[in-house]
């Protein structure tokens, strides 16, 4: 018989993780419309939020400093794989392949220097709010979850409202609709890849330091987060900040109504299944595609 | 001297040398290991343990005149890689003998070739399904039932819980327990009404715990190995469950914070070396203590538990060897089978042409964390 409570604690499941995805997601699309290349270093940037952010809070740092300096180191390395593994190739007119190449390059060094610095060991670091959770009619709704969720709801208030305001914004989503034109109307699309590298890392640094808490982190825990960040950018429209959020969430929705009506063993093939006959229907995915 | 007489003289004298040459040779020892991915934990443990053992080896003048090398190639927890690494270690490094580490899938990958080559193989995971494939394979993980029936026992004889859900990853020695679990599960009065599947880098289980809860499963057996216990452990916490969860074998860096997170919800299947100071007096204590100095020695308070089942490996291929009189794999194999019981540090290994899963009786023990240390609970 269906379980109600179970259906609503599944639902909630979903969305939790699909605002992990979708904040992936998001990476993707930021670096994709300044450049056209798809980065697949963007699960390294994961990885580094949380592993960081653990490194820091073990030199007794607070969780606020710890993180806040996570992102902006993790930033600042999104900066660096621009510069010297995208910008060479990017002047060299390299094709896509090349660059998608470069960046999963990129990912595997990244993975192998933690590796080195850190171990293989997993580490976490403990949930923001350690209290029981809330509980709703039965269901259990946990404050990293609130975190998870509330987090992701500000961050894209804020890129909605920085796409749409800010001077750097506009001439980021200039650049997405057409980099000659934009160049031609003075804006130096060379330097809003640099800082579209930057958003996006950045981004990938905090959906890591949300999630984190609520699993472990690894030196090779990033490639599956690209993976699912990257299905979610291509169900909400390639391209579409807002859309890959909308298809981060469906795929962590079709995930865990998957397990609750098949079993986890398969839960990525129903999911896929399910998001690939939406594609079918609705190539562009669910907003359409920026390009 | 005669022309002929002299290159007589010289070729015996060259086959001389390099007879005396090859007998100087290291024996080599080939380990596929996980060094990265999921198995990563567990098997860097067991090419640690073999180190030490192949030094203590060494340090003692070696087997029948020759020293031990160990040749370690990192399968990266992959069957396709295991395939690879195997069959450089065959065709490049010539090697004598496998101590390869637990990533079943890889061992039983290259298993067809490795017979075929008459090599014996000493492994840290289960058994090749394949009779012919077993019949060159000597397992020194305890039977997988122990680590079941170690958790049942527990619940049956100290709680009240009644039913359980089952979590295990697809690795072939998680999905052999899991069946064993299922199975067994009846004769400890347990009923099993959910068994799940995970993969080792899925990034939530909350959904999979939640259908147990919604089963009325007060406890969680996982099976498997890494960071994916610690997910779950947070999962629980997470979803304010107040269900146990018993962890597998693992070792003790990642249950630890398992432990962390769910302090006395969580308890896992101990190895006697995780627990050693609990341990009564007596060979295995004896056993462990040769080795625990030397493990600590090299590598402090890291977890001695697999790395002991790797000392044990080699103690008795060692012990073969000197039984065979020989370095052929086919003779090797043979004095295993007939080697009288073996104390290690993982219990007593008691080998024969019918039982290749060396331990026969169960040595675990159920552990938790007190204070941040381990305890036995049972």
């Amino acid at each position: 018989m269906l379980d109600p409570v179970f259906l609503a604690q599944t639902i909630l499941n979903g969305l939790s993780v699909g605002c992990i995805y979708g904040l992936i997601g998001i990476g993707f699309c930021v670096i994709y419309n300044a450049s056209g290349i798809v980065n697949f270093a963007q699960g390294a940037f994961v990885m580094m939020g949380g592993m960081i952010t653990h490194v820091l809070m073990q030199q007794h740092l607070p969780l606020i400093p710890s993180a806040l300096l996570a992102i902006i180191v993790v930033a600042l390395a999104g900066v660096v794989i621009e510069r010297i593994v995208v910008r060479p190739l990017w002047d060299r007119k390299a094709t896509m392949f090349v660059m998608i190449l470069a960046t999963l390059a990129a990912q595997i060094v990244i993975e192998r220097l933690t590796l080195m610095l850190v171990g293989d060991q997993p580490k976490s670091i403990a949930v923001f709010t350690d209290l029981p959770p809330i509980k709703l009619a039965g269901v259990a709704i946990g404050y990293q979850t609130l975190w998870i969720m509330g987090t992701s709801l500000v961050l894209i208030a804020a890129l909605g409202l920085f796409f749409q305001k800010t001077l750097v914004g506009r001439a980021m989503r200039a650049c997405a609709i057409n980099r000659e034109a934009a160049a031609l109307q003075g804006i130096v699309v060379s330097r809003m890849l640099a800082m579209s590298f930057a958003l996006s890392a950045a981004l990938g640094a905090i959906a890591g330091i949300l999630v984190t808490p609520t699993q472990f982190t690894a030196f090779n825990v990033g490639t599956p987060f690209a993976i699912s960040g990257f299905i979610a950018a291509i169900v909400g429209g390639f391209g579409r900040p807002f859309g890959a959020f909308l298809g981060g969430l469906l795929l962590g929705l079709a995930q865990a109504l998957a397990v609750f009506g098949l079993g986890s063993g398969l839960k990525n093939m129903a999911a896929l299944s399910v998001l690939l006959i939406f594609l079918f229907l609705r190539p562009s995915g669910i907003l359409g595609s920026a390009k | 001297m005669k022309a002929g007489s002299f290159f007589a003289l010289a070729l015996a004298a060259s086959t001389a040398f390099a007879g005396s040459a090859r007998a100087e040779e290291p024996f080599k020892i080939g380990v596929s290991v996980g060094l990265t991915g999921y198995a990563a934990a567990v098997d860097r443990s067991w090419r640690d343990g073999l180190d030490v053992a192949v030094d203590y080896v060494n340090a003692h003048g070696g087997v029948l005149g020759r020293k031990l090398e160990l040749v370690v190639e990192d399968n990266k927890s992959e069957p396709q890689e295991a395939v690879t690494v195997y069959r450089k270690m065959i065709s490049s490094d010539h090697v004598g003998i496998f101590i390869s580490g637990c990533v079943s899938a890889g061992n039983f990958a290259a298993a067809p070739f490795v017979v075929r080559a008459k090599i014996p193989m000493m492994l840290c995971s289960i058994l090749p399904p394949q009779p012919e494939q077993a019949a060159w394979a000597y397992s020194f993980l305890a039977p997988p039932r122990f680590e079941v029936e170690k958790r049942y026992e527990y619940l049956k004889n100290h709680t009240k819980i009644r039913t359980v859900g089952v979590l295990y990853d697809p690795s072939p020695y998680a999905n052999f327990q899991k069946t064993l679990a299922v199975n067994a599960a009846p004769e400890f009065g347990i009923a099993v009404p959910v068994v799940e599947q995970y993969k080792q880098d899925d990034a939530d289980f909350s959904t999979q715990i939640s259908k147990m809860e919604s089963a009325d499963a007060k406890a969680v057996i996982k099976i498997g190995l890494g960071g994916s216990t610690l997910t779950t452990a947070k999962n629980i916490k997470q979803l304010g469950l107040n269900t146990l969860l018993l962890g597998s074998v693992d070792d003790l860096a990642v249950l630890k914070p398992a432990g962390d997170t769910l302090g006395s919800q969580f308890l896992f299947v101990a190895t006697p070396s995780q627990v050693y100071d609990a341990l009564p007096q007596g060979a295995l204590k004896s056993e462990i203590g040769r080795f625990l100095p030397l493990w600590k020695a090299k590598q402090g308070e890291r977890d001695p538990g697999w790395a002991g089942k790797a000392w044990d490996a080699v103690m008795v291929t060692v012990e073969a060897i000197q039984a065979a009189k020989s370095f052929d794999g086919e003779k090797i194999r043979a004095a295993v089978e007939t080697l009288p019981p073996h104390q290690g540090t993982g219990g007593v290994y008691n080998f024969s042409p019918t039982v290749h899963q060396g331990i026969t009786v169960n040595p675990f023990l159920l552990g938790t964390f007190e204070g941040g240390k381990v305890v036995v609970k049972d």
